[in-house]
């Protein structure tokens, strides 16, 4: 342990290797060997990363969002009840299971692709080697993996209103009333599965990003959570239209905009909304929530809320 | 990521200059200064540094996840696998000097056969033992013998390749005249580094704590060898009189007598250790995983010193090697 202390005295050039590496030395690695897993010790490190970051975005997100959501708010509710499925749905999803399971899924089907071109003669393709200029640039080639990322995020999301089916299960997302930073992460299980999927597929075709630009990926997802927030900010005229403010996000979840005829999908970037002509930025705010939705789908238990999507979705089917 | 990672990269506009100058340039290589090349999986980059100062000089790119380093037979170029990345770096062992690359699936580790003739390269993602023509890098053979293939050593005649399946929890024997697996054998949870030594093959068993020693012939256990939690992979000092294995769970190295393989001394050392090679002044540097820092352990005076790298280092390259033929020997590079 003081030899540890001696190693992590140096220079801390590093504060999110060096914690996770404490982390996955004192915790996870010992875990691994106890229950005879050692052959995942390489890529537990990799989920180590993950969970410290996305105990990190917490944090941040919680350290900006409050204040601002206590002192610039732009609804005042009596009660704060209904948020806190909202923040069980973060746990879930930052840092709970979930990530695990996306890591392993992706593996696998990461490995099975791979395999698949292995044997035919090919290696799978990647941003850096379809546009081999990219190469030994790595924040160009990060800066363009999040582009793409979130061009595909723009026509997922899209897609996901212009089907009732698809919509049925994203009601879920938007059926909050009382929308804060919190809500970022309020997805349907099944909705995230079919993101899953989507990212999963975008991945295969330009590989994913590398993870080494922690304090970028922060910040992405860190304008995903204060999108959400519930406060009267704006990044002004030009700033909303570079990144997804409180303000422009809250119009997409406002109750015009719920269900099939929505507006503003981007998730951090505005850009693909105003090229494709989806972008409202005059709307006033309005009450968030959907009407259509079913009560327990806004203020139920989680459970109550993901069997509500079910329900709702099977009514979508039958028409 | 470390250092001087925002120096502007040699452009293309840089490349006829070099290329007009190759006398010039062969001679500030001979009088390059040592270097260390640190292979840091978790940030994509390769760290040169410099052994004297023990700075950064720079980081050079790969794709994804550099892992392991081979020298080619004629020590002319060091090829770096770059695992998720699908890719062979190539590398001045010199300088670090990044000399381009080619695409190959899944390289992890990797070791030219002694005689020169095999590349065999294990890929643990995709579950494959890849050997390859060393001279023209084109693929003779793809073996499918077990689940996540980790690390490799041959038998000096360079007839046979040993291979650890990490998630099998196997040793593999194939024998290359025939292109064929002769044994495999059960060696416990989680077996990864291998090594050739006096006429037995060690291997380090990762999920437990000890060193298995197999007979080649028949693939029999013969002994085994208690060093500590996380034994990772084995090392031969340049003087060939003491064998190191790094043990990751522990955070430690055990010392062994290399004749008697008998318990020498344990060394602590924190971080993850993984890859390590011997300096010519006797220090060790070791490549410690999880603390993203190289260390410089010296054996006599028990000092360690810290130098910080990029994420995750993996493998560990010293260009002192080059000249060294004692530890090069000791590599079974020479
Ligand atoms: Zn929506
Ligand atoms: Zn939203």
């Amino acid at each position: 342990m003081q030899m540890m202390a001696q190693v992590l005295s140096h220079v801390p050039a590093h504060p999110f290797n060096d914690v996770a590496g404490w982390i996955e030395q004192t915790a996870v690695l010992p875990l691994l060997y106890r229950a005879g897993l050692m052959q995942w010790s390489e890529l537990s490190f990799g989920w180590t990363l993950v969970a410290v970051y996305g105990i990190t975005q917490m944090i941040l997100a919680y350290a900006v969002c409050v204040p601002l959501e206590r002192f610039h708010p732009l609804e005042r509710w009596t009660t704060s009840k209904p948020v806190l499925v909202d923040v069980f749905y973060t746990f879930l999803a930052r840092v709970g299971v979930l990530p695990i399971m996306t890591f392993v899924l992706f593996y696998a089907a990461q490995v099975q692709l791979d395999g698949f071109l292995a044997d035919r003669g090919y290696v799978p393709p990647m941003l850096e080697t379809i546009i081999p200029a990219l190469f030994g640039h790595p924040v160009v080639t990060f800066a363009l993996y999040a582009l793409i990322l979130d061009f595909t995020d723009y026509w997922r999301h899209r897609l996901s209103h212009r089907f009732s089916i698809w919509y049925a299960l994203h009601a879920v997302h938007h059926a909050q009333r009382q929308m804060t930073f919190w809500s970022d992460d309020r997805n349907h299980v099944i909705d995230e599965v079919l993101s899953f999927l989507w990212f999963m597929l975008i991945g295969l075709l330009i590989g994913i990003p590398p993870l080494q630009f922690p304090l970028l990926i922060l910040m992405l997802r860190f304008v995903e959570s204060l999108s959400h927030a519930n406060t009267t900010l704006s990044f002004g005229k030009i700033g909303d239209r570079l990144l997804v403010s409180p303000r422009f996000h809250r119009t997409h979840h406002g109750i015009l905009a719920a269900g099939q005829k929505s507006c503003n999908y981007g998730a951090v970037f505005p850009l693909w909304d105003i090229i494709f002509k989806t972008a409202d930025f005059a709307r006033p705010p309005t009450p968030t929530g959907d009407p259509t939705a079913p009560e327990a789908m806004a203020t139920g238990t989680y459970l109550a809320q993901q069997w509500s999507g079910i329900a709702h979705t099977v009514r979508a089917l039958r028409g | 990521m470390t250092g001087p990672a925002s120096l502007p990269r040699r452009t293309l506009f840089a490349a006829p200059a070099l290329l007009a100058l190759p006398t010039r340039a062969r001679a500030a290589s001979a009088a390059q200064p040592p270097i260390a090349i640190v292979l840091n999986s978790g940030g994509a980059t390769v760290s040169v540094i410099d052994m004297t100062t023990r700075k950064i000089l720079r980081d050079e790119p790969t794709f994804r996840e550099p892992s392991h380093w081979a020298l080619t037979p004629d020590h002319k170029k060091l090829l770096i696998a770059d695992s998720s990345g699908n890719a062979l770096f190539f590398l001045d062992p010199a300088t670090g000097t990044e000399l381009g690359h080619k695409l190959i699936p899944d390289p992890y580790q990797l070791w030219f056969s002694p005689d020169g003739t095999y590349l065999t390269i294990t890929c643990l993602r995709l579950n494959h033992v890849d050997v390859y023509h060393a001279a023209s890098l084109t693929l003779a053979h793809r073996f499918k013998l077990g689940s996540m293939p980790s690390h490799l050593s041959y038998t000096p005649d360079s007839r046979t390749v040993f291979v650890s399946m990490q998630d099998s929890g196997t040793l593999v024997a194939i024998d290359l005249a025939n292109m064929t697996p002769r044994w495999t054998t059960k060696v416990g949870k989680t077996p990864a580094g291998v090594m050739w030594h006096d006429g037995v093959v060690l291997t380090a068993i990762m999920g437990s704590d000890h060193v298995a020693v197999l007979d080649p012939a028949t693939g029999r256990i013969t002994r085994t060898i208690l060093t500590d939690k996380g034994a990772h992979n084995i090392f031969l000092t340049p003087d060939r009189t003491q064998l190191y294995v790094t043990n990751r769970v522990a955070g430690s190295l055990t010392v062994l007598d290399a004749r008697t393989l008998g318990f020498v001394k344990r060394i602590a050392m924190p971080g993850g250790p993984d890859d390590l090679c011997f300096a010519p002044d006797g220090k060790l540097w070791i490549a410690l995983r999880f603390a993203s820092r190289v260390a410089v352990h010296d054996p006599v005076t028990g000092a360690t010193d810290h130098i910080s790298v990029g994420r995750s280092p993996h493998g560990i390259f010293i260009s002192t090697l080059l000249t060294d033929r004692p530890a090069l020997a000791a590599m079974r590079l020479a």
